[in-house]
């Protein structure tokens, strides 16, 4: 399999900059998956930039630690996005390149997973503040999940 | 993205991730990703196709639960249009 090397790519991008340090890690937390799909409920995370147009947009650059709120049956019509860095022109015309939220509508309509979230959850990429994310942001994010009783989020980055 | 999903699989709730940046995937380990081989901006699928973005999540959302590996990435076999995408990266 070929596939484009991003760590490589980013550090081109920013040839004056000393180079970024992802992340390593060497296990992964678990929580096995035990409901049915047909019975979990299902909440959409995207890092695309996505927001409704009644709502404030991203800081288009980098590290934007707030989360919007996406109700479940959102007009798809309604929804911008804000992100300097990714070519959205494909997910402006179709939102569901990156926030598939009328594809998820389908699924759990035909009953092939229980139900949607009364809420789904987008941000903008390109936090580089570690600790702000998992301080400010995640908590918040993790609460809203809980309160909403999702069983299962669906994860898309941009 | 792979540090909120690890965040939200500790706290308890199970996570399935896509991902079109296989190299970074590996790196920060998700509990669970289904790697999309697309240029950034399509990882759910291309503009208007509504088959292939249904076959993402209904292969994503359908075989996560036989993942018993932490961490692991699943290949779906998707194959963007022009072949040549990667070399303008």
């Amino acid at each position: 399999m070929k596939y484009v090397k991003y760590v490589d790519v980013t550090r081109a991008m920013f040839p004056d900059q000393p180079p970024y340090q992802w992340t390593e890690n060497v296990s992964a937390p678990w929580t096995p998956i035990v409901k049915p799909l047909t019975e979990s409920r299902v909440a959409l995370i995207s890092s695309g930039g996505v927001y409704r147009r009644d709502q404030p947009p991203f800081k288009p650059d980098k590290n934007d630690l707030t989360f919007r709120e996406i109700p479940a049956d959102t007009d798809v019509r309604e929804l911008r996005i804000s992100h300097d860095y990714y070519d959205h022109s494909d997910a402006e015309r179709d939102v569901n390149c990156v926030f598939p939220i009328e594809r998820m509508r389908e699924l759990a309509a035909e009953g092939f997973i229980g139900g949607l979230s009364e809420a789904h959850f987008t941000f903008m990429g390109r936090i580089f503040r570690k600790t702000g994310l998992l301080n400010e942001m995640i908590p918040g994010l993790i609460a809203r999940l809980k309160a909403l009783g999702v069983d299962l989020a669906f994860l898309v980055p941009a | 993205m792979g540090l909120i999903a690890r965040a939200i699989e500790e706290a308890g709730i199970p996570t399935i991730s896509l991902s079109s940046a296989y190299d970074l995937t590996a790196l920060v380990k998700p509990p669970r990703s289904f790697f999309v081989n697309y240029p950034l901006g399509h990882t759910a699928g291309r503009p208007f196709d509504r088959e292939n973005q249904t076959a993402i999540l209904r292969n994503a959302l359908g075989c996560a639960g036989e993942i018993t590996e932490p961490g692991a990435i699943v290949e779906l076999q998707l194959i963007w249009d022009d072949p040549s995408w990667q070399a303008g990266v």
